[in-house]
């Protein structure tokens, strides 16, 4: 172990409800540090374009997740990146959080690891297989590609693709019907070069030498199977929380997502939580932004009345 | 941390008998952002290891040259010859893997 600091708070996850706690806790003169096992910014800098911040009409996500990383940083947070965590004692009165690196000790946790998006497990040996257009988009131009899910992600995403010139985008929908904004599946359904499959699933692929070639649509309410050629595979399902290590002590929803009161406060004393971790029914920039402030400010009401300084 | 930019006109000369780290990288990637991070405390740790990078984008005819698909694509470059590839965001663990295997 390299060292060990002790901290007022410490706040686990550095999206965007962990950045703006760090935010709140460094303004209330509060020593903060977030441990993120990334980079900070979430899954906000997976979104390419973010229309929905206010004061922005149209920003890329991760450009916009820099700036809030520059606030953080200016206010004095320690910021800690790829920080594998290795344990999480909440308990006691004491919190640790142990890195590969380092001990953090704090009176406070605020948890807001977030969520990752859900994989197809019976396609991830495949490597044209992705999660993330940004990022594996552009090898796609002037090829076909499927896109997994009918939510607004997967819509907002197909429109995505498109515009790097893939050629062709077949939409795969369990669900009877899409289930993305009208707006969007208006848009979407604009391009003749998309094709839209409700009711159905990717049952098997084709790899040939290590490349995709093939995927075999499965429509649910008839069993009926079509193999179509395909070049990549884009999944946007749906997300999972991120509570893997602390489910064992903070109560849990039975989808798996924390559970806290309207301040915040989990069933740990001085463990609170903030963004898409935790139950609630919208997870939006916004709302994680204002969990992460209500979380900071219930901290520095526990760390008032609790003796901790200030 | 010094990066090398490298480019098709000095890659051969930057990397010449060196042994390195190279990141093919896109400016907007998110797992591009979280290898560089990765990169960057890999070098804390070795700061002996030249480091390089190659915007993926920019510089079509290296990345067809070295065979790179995507970004990120991290290369260990071992007396200035490729020594092992990987396409792909990874931990520090199999980063430290990777250079101490090749």
């Amino acid at each position: 172990m390299e060292r060990k600091s002790s901290f007022d708070i410490i706040i686990v996850g550095g999206g965007i409800a962990g950045m703006t706690s760090a935010i709140y806790a460094a303004r209330a003169n509060r020593k903060a540090v977030i441990v993120e096992r990334h980079v900070c910014g979430g899954l906000v800098n997976s979104t390419y374009t973010v229309e929905n911040f206010p004061s922005y009409i149209s920003v890329n996500g991760m450009k916009l997740m820099e700036k809030v990383h520059e606030q953080v940083l200016h206010l004095g947070v320690q910021v800690e990146q790829v920080a594998e965590i290795e344990e999480l004692d909440l308990k006691n009165l004491m919190k640790t959080v142990r890195t590969d690196e380092s001990d953090y000790t704090a009176p406070v946790v605020i948890l807001a690891t977030g969520c990752d998006p859900v994989r197809l497990p019976h396609l991830d040996t495949c490597e044209q297989v992705h999660y993330c257009s940004i990022c594996d988009g552009p090898a796609y131009k002037g090829k076909e590609v499927i896109v997994v899910g009918g939510g607004n992600s997967g819509f907002d995403e197909t429109l995505y693709l498109l515009s790097l010139g893939v050629e062709k985008v077949t939409v795969v929908e369990l669900l009877d019907k899409c289930i993305a904004d009208k707006s969007t599946q208006k848009e979407v359904t604009r391009h003749d070069n998309v094709t839209i499959h409700t009711q159905t699933q990717i049952k098997d692929v084709g790899i040939e030498k290590g490349k995709l070639k093939t995927a075999s649509l499965e429509n649910t309410y008839t069993g009926e199977i079509t193999k179509i050629p395909v070049d990549g595979i884009f999944v946007f399902i749906g997300q999972r929380p991120n509570t893997e290590l602390f489910s064992d002590a903070v109560t849990l929803t039975d989808q798996g997502y924390i559970k806290t009161d309207r301040d915040m406060q989990t069933n740990l004393p001085g463990v609170f939580a903030a963004g898409d971790v935790i139950e609630k029914r919208y997870r939006q920039i916004p709302t994680a932004m204002s969990d992460g402030a209500v979380a900071a400010l219930s901290a520095g009401t526990y760390l008032r009345k609790n003796d901790h300084k200030g | 941390m010094k990066t090398i930019d490298l480019t098709e006109k000095n890659f051969d000369r930057e990397t010449a008998d060196k042994d390195g780290i190279l990141l093919f990288y896109k400016t907007i990637c998110p797992f591009c952002k979280i290898l560089e991070a990765v990169i960057e405390k890999f070098h804390k740790k070795n700061p002996d290891v030249n480091l390089f990078k190659v915007e993926f984008e920019e510089q079509k005819t290296l990345s067809q040259k070295l065979e790179v698909e995507r970004a990120p694509t991290l290369f260990v470059i071992k007396k200035g010859r490729v020594a092992a590839k990987k396409a792909g965001v990874m931990n520090l663990k199999e980063l430290t893997a990777l250079w101490e295997q090749n």
